[in-house]
């Protein structure tokens, strides 16, 4: 387990698209995420969910670039 | 009270980060797509996992050709905090999520109906304000 707290720039450049579970992190004031201690890592989202963290405070984000583009996917050779 | 909450304009949707509260009351932050065409909003089953909310997901769950999220499940969530408000006993749907999506929610007009919203683009925030009940 990691023990290091990183910014949320550093988590992305050393876990690239990866799923994070955080811990002992930070937000500024309007809830933003700001850094924290990676305690899990994995490319696959249920892998990394698991097992739960019931009663221990976290972030569950991904480092990489969202490729959610809305939910209209029949128009996606129209969308911008 | 109004709240102000930031949001990056060079994103190709609005994200923000918002609160999940567990039963023990314990925080889990995560990362959401504001979705104003959604009328329900929708969370992550492996986000409601992590939390400990549900239990597990089937593993006989995908999305759907011509779908992008597979709802297969509705939960009223305890307590959340999205844009500053606290909402308690808020009902969604629990959902299947393409994980290159990076979002642990799509957060709907059932959510942004309850105040008066702002989406100012020149600075960068989603201003929400709660209906003063006469």
């Amino acid at each position: 387990m990691e023990s290091e707290k990183l910014t949320w720039e550093d988590m992305q450049e050393r876990y690239p698209n990866e799923w994070l579970v955080i811990v002992d992190y930070e937000t500024d004031e309007t809830g933003r995420f700001l850094c924290g201690v990676v305690k899990r890592h994995s490319a696959d989202m249920d892998e990394a969910a698991m097992p739960p963290m019931v009663g221990t405070r976290t972030a569950f984000r991904y480092t990489g670039e969202s490729t959610f583009r809305g939910l209209r996917s029949h128009a996606n050779r129209h969308a911008l | 009270m109004q709240t102000v909450t930031p949001f990056d304009t060079g994103k190709h949707h609005i994200c923000i980060d918002f609160l999940l509260i567990d039963n023990t009351g314990t925080r889990h932050d995560c990362f959401g797509v504001v979705d104003t065409g959604a009328p329900r909003t929708e969370f992550s089953d492996a986000f409601l996992v992590h939390a400990g909310l549900i239990a597990s997901v089937e593993s006989d769950i995908s999305i759907q050709p011509g779908l992008q999220t597979q709802k297969h499940d509705t939960l009223v969530l305890p307590s959340v905090v999205i844009c500053g408000q606290s909402l308690k006993d808020f009902p969604v749907m629990v959902s299947r999520f393409d994980e290159g999506w990076g979002i642990g929610a799509l957060i709907g007009l059932d959510f942004f109906r309850r105040f008066r919203v702002t989406i100012d683009y020149e600075r960068g925030n989603l201003i929400c304000e709660p209906y003063v009940v006469a």
